[in-house]
């Protein structure tokens, strides 16, 4: 199988300047490779630097070294260095981040919110919005929300629509910050297969998950951050 | 994350920007207006440009606007039939190219709209300038931007005087897009309303900009503006631009000690 995502000599050193200029050594010689229909879990306590890496990888936060290169169609982009634009290009065809939390947006349907990224990838209106609904409703978002802005939802309810916003358009490299905190039993069951479909669709996932059951059944590979951890922080 | 980033087609396929901001300094006599500010703006993108009061930030948008001329350094904007030097041309080109290609959505909507003229006359007055006669279709297009801005057509009528700070400031932008300009500069396009109402202008001006790609420089105080509206971010401190990149990046891992301060100040 095709390396979808790798990883070379990254380290991570945040400086806080009006702190004294404080830094923090957080990660260090990261180097791996995660391949298509693969979910790599990263494992190990938090603050050691699990999150960290995902948005290193997502380019949310900046690499002090190393590069982080993406297969976004027939070519390596590196993340770590790439301008704005072409990480914009590479985030809304290939790279996507699912988190626990939605970002609100005003007004915005939870419909729409969770029909935009089709959208954005020029599905015509009436199909997105009825695989809008269709995930919808897999993640039991009750038929009454979908008109509604989440800004009035339940925590959870918005956590939902952020997991059907995030998996309705899988793309070929995806970053999973505990999508699964704090879901009962039946909607954790729902991103588990969701997860899974992705992998078989050949997408390789890379996450974090804080519940043993879930990484469990969704890790096809581990790896332990500790490996990666700053001497330092360590 | 960013707000946007999943919206909106990137404009990779587009072969050149649209904008091109060469070494643009600007001096006040001995002082600093800005200073060797350098980026380019390809179409769709929408770039934002933070900083405190008198850090250059409307010196800077004044000079890519075409309004006033820079010291040094070159504005460049990618006209339909190639590249033009926006400071080099002639002044009743430049006007012209300010005109048709350009739009300008002011702070104060008093400064942007004729406050003597009908919401209506306000829009349609726009499509007189590009060379409309039909008054049939001017009405037309006047009442579907009113409605694009959620402004009854019921309203088109009245003075802007008359309307409300967050129905003036929708007018004119309204003002502003109907011409179908290519780049759009905002000044604090938010500043002066309420909460709940800037929301609603936010959300208007992040669909607007989606469906009719256009690209924008939107200059703003506000990081959370920045964060919903814009893709790429410059931060600007006593006339230099010290950090720029990702919107999400530079809100969510600063590099540099001012932005640090910026944004430790405010939850973004």
């Amino acid at each position: 199988m095709t390396d979808l995502v790798r990883v070379n000599s990254v380290a991570k050193e945040f400086v806080l300047h009006n702190q004294g200029g404080a830094r923090l050594a957080v990660l260090d010689h990261v180097s791996f490779a995660v391949k298509a229909g693969e979910c790599l879990v990263l494992h190990g306590p938090s603050g050691a630097g699990k999150s960290t890496l995902l948005r290193l990888l997502y380019g949310n936060y900046k690499c002090t070294q190393g590069e982080i290169l993406v297969r976004h169609h027939d070519r390596f982009v590196d993340i770590a260095s790439a301008d704005p634009r072409e990480v914009l290009e590479v985030r809304r065809l290939t790279l996507s981040y699912v988190s626990q939390f939605l970002r609100v947006i005003p007004r915005v349907s939870a419909l729409d919110i969770v029909a935009a990224p089709l959208i954005a990838r020029g599905v015509d209106f009436s199909t997105a919005q009825k695989r809008a609904q269709d995930m919808l409703a897999r993640l039991n978002i009750p038929q009454r929300l979908w008109a509604l802005a989440p800004a009035t939802f339940s925590g959870g309810e918005q956590q939902r629509v952020n997991i059907a916003r995030s998996f309705i358009a899988i793309t070929p490299v995806m970053l999973l910050d505990e999508p699964t905190a704090s879901l009962d039993a039946q909607n954790r069951d729902v991103v588990i297969s969701l997860i899974d479909e992705a992998r078989r669709a050949g997408s390789a996932l890379v996450g974090i998950f804080h519940d043993e059951t879930v990484r469990e059944r969704a890790a096809t590979r581990w790896i332990d951050i500790h490996s990666f951890t700053a001497a330092e922080a360590a | 994350m960013s707000g946007m980033d999943m919206l909106r087609d990137a404009a990779a396929l587009a072969p050149s920007p649209v904008l091109e901001c060469d070494a643009v300094t600007r001096m006040y006599g001995e002082r600093i207006g800005c200073r060797n500010v350098g980026f380019r703006l390809w179409p769709g993108e929408v770039l934002g440009i933070v900083g405190e009061s008198g850090s250059g930030k409307s010196t800077l948008l004044r000079c890519l606007a075409g309004l006033d001329a820079p010291t040094s350094g070159r504005v460049i904007f990618q006209d339909e039939d190639g590249a033009v030097d926006v400071h080099a041309l002639p002044e009743p080109r430049r006007r012209a190219l300010m005109r048709r290609a350009l739009g300008i959505v002011h702070q104060n909507p008093r400064d942007g709209l004729r406050m003597d003229v009908s919401a209506g006359g306000n829009v349609g007055e726009r499509l007189m300038d590009r060379g409309e006669r039909h008054y049939g279709r001017i009405r037309d297009v006047a009442v579907d931007w009113l409605r694009r801005v959620e402004i009854s057509p019921e309203r088109m009528d009245d003075l802007p005087r008359h309307f409300s700070g967050g129905m003036q400031q929708r007018l004119q932008i309204a003002r502003v897009l109907v011409s179908g300009p290519r780049l759009v500069f905002m000044d604090e396009p938010t500043g002066g309303l309420d909460v709940s109402v800037q929301a609603k202008l936010l959300d208007l001006l992040r669909n607007l900009v989606r469906d009719l790609d256009i690209a924008a420089v939107i200059v703003t105080h506000d990081l959370a503006v920045a964060r919903l509206l814009t893709d790429r971010l410059m931060v600007m401190k006593d006339g230099h631009v010290v950090e720029q990149g990702l919107t999400d990046q530079v809100l969510d891992d600063p590099q540099h000690a001012y932005t640090q301060l910026l944004t430790s100040a405010v939850l973004v």
